[in-house]
């Protein structure tokens, strides 16, 4: 079970080849408007008054954006609000990025004389780095070489017998091929992460698991607010769901059988391969980016959709350099959004499938996406901005 | 094998999740693996809701996946639809912290 993508010099293997430019502000997105081939995260999370937790988080966003196998090159540039706090300044983040073996260019506005100037620089540098990238050719690799994130999205009652299931077959299949598979959603574990925690690969790892649900738990009924007025969110309830415990049970199966290796931070990338919680948040616009931070170079939104009104969905991918695939077990949200669901898997539902058919056959999209066949959404030029997962007060 | 009715996850479920929509009146096929059962739906329940599969009395859990999602907010007849209107979550409920030590 192949795929084909582009080698990288630490051995690892891009499914896209793409040229970074970071961190959000006007020279990328002036850049990115200029030449093909670029991409930038778009975010107003530069950093600046902000705790050194947050900024961390911020810079392990960045690094792991620019390590992510996707990414043939990077240009960081100077003009950041950000830039002046020692987690983020342009030279460390290169470093970091650097170690990888890619190229990576620090555009520096006060040496260009302006930012102007400093724009033609970037926009030639572009040019000349998204050229170099072309010139590389795909190549074989197996599936130990791939790691896939997943959030199940707009949940209703098809995500718990389907729709996560069925991830959590592909997820198992991955995993024994020796590749990487990201889950997490940390509220939506609460009430489910007894069942979770059995599946830590050690003590350490299953009593990690009860904690990141307690400390969100805690976080929750600080507010004196009834969490099912937050999450589940409306379009859960109008699709079926009654409370977050039944939710979080229907989530869970998206993580498959494999034993969990780590909990890791937002944007943290794992040490080894295999299946990995992350303690990260539900939003669309945030748990992608950190996915691909973490090194995923395909992410899947897995949707219910029961409870959605219209059909003008238009989620496309906010992890900034990795493919957004989507996938329902809804065959009404299938017939509102034909033009966004890469994978149906209803019919599980429908007695046409098992779970483990279903599983197979998404397998194989995702070696076809993953060796260049774009996705739906992939077509669309546009992107939400995206939230870094920041848990400190700002200042 | 023909899917249609409802589906129990577990044998220890008290509730089925709806695979089509039910009109009040109607036997409901209830699937768990290769066993079946039939509940009269008493009222009108749509695809993907829940269905009452016995009679679950006020403050009694209410289980799915063989888990608890939550608690009856007052007596359930077999058959009616459960949702937010007679089940209550018990999980982060900050609402329910108000008065404790502040």
């Amino acid at each position: 079970m192949n795929f084909t993508g582009y080698p990288r010099p630490d051995g690892s293997a891009g499914i896209r080849n793409y040229v970074l430019v970071i961190p959000w502000g006007f020279l990328p997105a002036r850049i990115c408007d200029f030449v093909d081939g670029t991409k930038t995260i778009l975010t107003p999370d530069s950093g600046s008054g902000r705790t050194s937790r947050d900024r961390e988080t911020i810079a392990r966003t960045l690094i792991g954006l620019g390590r992510n196998p996707n990414v043939a090159s990077v240009i960081i540039h100077t003009l950041s609000p950000g830039a002046g706090y020692p987690e983020l300044k342009p030279a460390r983040l290169a470093e970091e990025i650097a170690r990888s073996g890619k190229r990576v260019e620090i555009l520096d506005v006060a040496k260009e004389g302006s930012t102007l100037r400093a724009l033609e620089k970037g926009v030639q540098l572009a040019r000349e780095m998204v050229l170099e990238a072309s010139r590389l050719r795909r190549q074989p690799f197996d599936l130990s070489n791939l790691a896939v994130g997943v959030k199940c999205g707009h949940s209703d009652t098809t995500s718990g017998i389907a729709g996560n299931p069925v991830i959590g077959n592909l997820f198992d299949r991955i995993v024994a091929s020796g590749g990487t598979a990201f889950f997490g959603e940390t509220t939506e574990i609460i009430g489910a992460e007894h069942v979770l925690a059995k599946h830590g690969i050690n003590e350490d790892v299953s009593r990690r698991i009860l904690e990141a649900a307690a400390a969100i738990e805690t976080i929750a009924k600080a507010t004196g607010e009834d969490i099912r007025t937050v999450n589940p969110v409306p379009s859960n309830i109008a699709g079926g769901i009654s409370s977050l415990e039944e939710k979080s049970l229907g989530a869970i199966h998206k993580s498959g059988s494999a034993p969990i290796q780590d909990v890791l931070k937002y944007g943290e990338r794992p040490e080894g391969k295999g299946l990995y919680f992350v303690d990260n948040w539900m939003s669309m616009g945030s748990i992608f980016a950190g996915y691909a931070a973490s090194g995923a170079q395909l992410v899947i939104f897995q949707l219910g959709g029961g409870g959605l009104v219209g059909n003008d969905l238009l989620h496309t991918s906010t992890a900034v350099v990795s493919p957004l695939l989507w996938t329902t077990a809804n065959p009404k949200t299938l017939a509102m959004a034909p033009t966004s669901v890469d994978f149906y898997d209803g019919t599980v539902i429908e007695g046409k499938d098992t779970i483990e058919e279903a599983g197979g056959k998404l397998l194989q999209l995702v070696l076809d996406i993953a060796s260049g066949t774009m996705t739906k959404v992939e077509t669309l030029r546009h992107t939400d901005p995206t939230q870094i997962y920041l848990r400190d007060p700002c200042f | 094998m023909i899917a249609r009715g409802a589906l129990k996850l577990s044998e220890k479920d008290n509730v089925a999740t709806l695979l089509e929509d039910a009109a009040p009146g109607t036997e409901v096929l209830i699937r768990l693996g290769k066993e079946t059962g039939t509940v009269n739906a008493g009222e009108s329940i749509p695809f993907g809701f829940k269905i009452a599969v016995t009679d679950i009395a006020k403050d009694a859990a209410i289980i799915k996946y063989g888990e608890t999602i939550g608690i009856a907010s007052r007596d359930i007849k077999q058959g009616e639809m459960v949702h937010i209107h007679n089940l209550e979550g018990a999980r982060g409920r900050g609402d329910l912290m108000k008065g404790d030590a502040k």
